[in-house]
This record gives C-alpha cells, sequence and structure tokens, in this order.
C-alpha cells in the first residue's frame, strides 16, 4: 500500500519555487494497477521519486506499506528501493559494460545473493520477459524494446512489490511500447505486484484500473477504469481513494 | 456502421464463410463471435436482415435432412457477386461528428459556468479512457484466443486512434476555455 497525506513538494526558493507536488492524498491499495497522467511539470515524476524515497516533501507524509519514507535511515531507504520497489525508467538505464543476464543480476548481487541463487533467479527473470536468448548480450546490442525487457527483468528480479514506471514507453513505437505494457499487465495481474506508471499515452494508461490526472502538481480528476468480468484486483481498488 | 449495409455484409460474409449452409443457432454463435465486438447484436434484428438478403435473392435456405424441417443458410451466386461488389467498393464511413451536445454547451453557456463546463469536459474524458481501457481488454482477450483476429486488431488500432484524437480534442477545449475566460481574483 502507497499512502500520500497532504504532501506538497517545492522546488527552489523566492521567485524561482516550484510547486511540484501540492497537497496531494490519495491510498493505492496493493496490488492496483494505476497510471498518473498530465502535462510536462504537473509533478508526475516527483510522485514516483516521493515513494522511491528518492526526495523527501517539503510537508505532508509519505508511507509505503505503512511506514513513514521520511523516518527512514539512508541505510534502510537504500534497502526499500532494492528489495521492495522496481523502477523502471524511459532511458532504460541499463549499464553498457555488463551483459543483459549481469544487469538483471545486479540488484541480486548487491544484495549479497549467494551466485547459485543469483543465477537460477536471472534465468526465471529473463524468461519472464522472453529474453533468455539475449543473455550475453550487452545493452548497446539490443533494439530499445529489448533494452526495455531487460530492465523490467532487473525490476522484477528482486520480487518486489511495487514496480514504478517512468514513460517507460517513451523511447519506443508503438509495438514495442504495448509489448512493454503487457509485460507490465501481467507482472500486476499475475505476481500481485503494485504498479504505479508515469505516462503520457491515453492508450497505455488504460492499462491500469484507475487514472490520476494531475494538473500543476494537484489531483485534477480521478477516473476509474471499467470493472473487468472476473477480475477481483479491481474491485478492491474500487471506491478509493 | 451500426446500421444500414454494414450489417447486411457482415450477415452476409458470416454466411459466405460457410459454403455448405450454417443453420440459425451455429449462424448466431458466428455473429457473436465475429461481430459481437463491434455491433450490440439484436438477433430479432439479424432475422430480419437475413429475410431480406433472402428475398433479394443473396442467401437461400436449403433443407439437408429430408425428415427433418431444420433448414440451413447458404450464399447464392449473386451474393457472392454482391460480396465481391461491396468489399472492393469505397467504404462510405463518414468521419464522426464533433461532441455536438458539448458544442451546443459550449455555445450557450456564460462564462461563469466554466467550472461546470470543465467538468464536463472531465465527465466526457472519463468516459473516453473507459472506452480505452475496454479495447485493451478485448485486445489481451484476443491474443490469448487461438482465432486469427487480425482484421479485428486492425479495427481495435482505429479505434483506439479515433478514441485518442477525441482525447486531445478535449484537452485542447479545456484549456482554451481557460484561457478565454480566465478566473477573476
Amino acid at each position: 500500500m502507497i499512502e500520500f497525506r497532504q504532501v506538497t513538494k517545492v522546488f527552489g526558493r523566492g521567485d524561482t519555487v516550484v510547486r511540484a507536488v501540492a497537497g496531494l492524498s490519495f491510498v493505492c491499495p496493493r496490488g492496483a494497477f494505476w497510471t498518473i497522467m498530465g502535462p510536462s511539470g504537473a509533478g508526475k515524476s516527483t510522485i514516483l521519486h516521493l515513494i522511491a524515497g528518492l526526495t523527501t516533501p517539503t510537508e505532508g507524509s509519505v508511507l509505503v506499506e505503512g511506514v513513514d519514507v521520511a523516518g527512514m535511515t539512508a541505510a534502510e531507504l537504500a534497502a526499500l528501493r532494492r528489495r521492495r520497489i522496481g523502477y523502471v525508467h524511459q532511458a532504460f538505464n541499463l549499464l553498457p559494460f555488463l551483459t543483459a543476464a549481469e544487469n538483471v543480476g545486479l540488484p541480486l548481487v548487491l544484495d549479497g545473493v549467494r551466485q547459485a541463487e543469483v543465477d537460477a533467479r536471472v534465468r526465471e527473470a529473463l524468461a519472464m520477459v522472453s529474453m533468455s536468448h539475449r543473455a550475453t548480450h550487452r545493452p548497446t546490442h539490443l533494439s530499445g524494446g529489448e533494452q526495455q525487457r531487460i530492465a523490467i527483468a532487473r525490476a522484477l528480479v528482486m520480487r518486489p512489490a511495487i514496480v514504478l514506471a517512468d514513460e517507460p514507453t517513451g523511447n519506443l513505437d508503438r509495438a514495442g511500447g504495448r509489448a512493454i505494457m503487457d509485460l507490465i499487465h501481467d507482472a500486476n495481474e499475475r505476481l500481485g505486484v503494485t504498479v504505479l506508471l508515469v505516462t503520457h499515452d491515453p492508450v497505455f494508461a488504460a492499462y491500469a484500473t484507475r487514472v490520476l490526472r494531475l494538473v500543476d502538481g494537484a489531483l485534477q480528476q480521478n477516473m476509474a477504469l471499467p470493472d473487468d468480468e472476473g477480475d477481483s484486483r479491481v474491485r478492491l481498488v474500487r471506491g478509493r481513494p | 456502421m451500426r446500421h444500414g449495409s454494414g450489417i447486411r455484409y457482415a450477415l452476409l460474409g458470416v454466411v459466405s464463410r460457410n459454403p455448405e449452409g450454417v443453420h440459425g443457432y451455429a449462424l448466431k454463435r458466428q455473429c457473436e463471435r465475429t461481430l459481437g465486438s463491434f455491433w450490440q447484436l439484436n438477433f430479432g434484428e439479424i432475422y430480419r436482415v437475413l429475410d431480406r438478403l433472402a428475398g433479394e435473392g443473396l442467401i437461400e435456405q436449403v433443407v439437408v435432412e429430408p425428415e427433418s424441417s431444420r433448414k440451413l443458410y447458404r450464399i447464392t451466386a449473386d451474393g457472392r457477386r454482391s460480396l465481391d461488389d461491396f468489399i472492393l467498393a469505397p467504404p462510405t464511413d463518414a468521419p464522426r461528428p464533433l461532441r455536438q451536445e458539448l458544442a451546443v454547451k459550449l455555445l450557450f453557456a456564460a462564462p461563469e459556468r466554466l467550472p461546470e463546463l470543465l467538468r464536463l469536459v472531465d465527465h466526457q474524458r472519463e468516459s473516453y479512457m473507459q472506452e480505452l481501457f475496454r479495447l485493451g481488454v478485448q485486445r489481451r482477450r484476443l491474443a490469448r484466443a487461438a482465432v486469427d483476429a487480425f482484421v479485428t486488431n486492425l479495427l481495435i488500432d482505429g479505434a483506439e486512434l479515433a478514441v485518442r484524437a477525441e482525447l486531445a480534442w478535449l484537452d485542447e477545449v479545456a484549456r482554451k476555455l481557460q484561457e478565454r475566460f480566465p478566473p477573476t481574483p
């Protein structure tokens, strides 16, 4: 569960002050799939940064699974980001000098997992994104869509509770974007991962069960998308926040 | 294309896929599978269209088992020619009209009603997002089904593009309304 309580985030001071997030409150239940839309500069990415503890709120509090992110020590924050949250970026952010498999395994290695288990879990994650055949390739030898698949495998390899995806389809063509969205949808549906996705694309936003529209850091519209029959996950989200 | 020539040729097409003929119940199921995503099928209407096609000699009703009264619908040579002509003729679909109801409201609403107008825009946006959600569910369901959904996917692509255009227009409407009627301090 992710909870925002009257969160405001201000960057700069004096005349150059920018309110990226302005008094935002919501409760995103475990297993939900939400998208955040809105014009550039509306504060969409800042919301993801606040959840991952990459920045702290100026006012209000951000709770991830009941714990206030602002109260965490640096070590606790690092552990939160490594174990509980998978991050997917628009620019993939793979390390160019590592192979695809090494990129996927990196969070496990940093977490001190022994090599045999790293290998097994990397294999499983690569299979999940249909990239087993590219395990030994370096990112520069992969297409954009393939690089993003690797980035998703890296985000899922720690079996996180939450995936934060910031314009994951922004650098891809429509077919590539749809393939990535299908993977994220699968992770939500099959693994029960909570997904918060920032996107400009309404077609991709509609993979979610709820769409938040932000304007100038404030919630302008909160749209519930229709119930898919037999999908209990959707009912869970209904009626909130 | 809910009424008119579309449904007529859609039914003729479904009948044509059964060269040996097809009885009413199987035809109904095939119609649901092939056309159900695009038409709200009313079976009374379907049978009226079938009667009309039979009356024009484009399909015929044949009895295959002499001891049974069950009749099969089968396409005729005239029916095949008519279907071919239809497929090759340029489509007559007109571009979708602008949101007329919203346009009328905009024409006659006073500037101080801006918040209400923006809520109308939001409401319309939400219904379009719900439409995109349904299209996405349909696309994923088709991907899992073991049928060739090439044309259906093309139609979903088209529907998505149309909704996307409407959403972009609503964003424009909201932005320009706010520019034209800035809030008075």
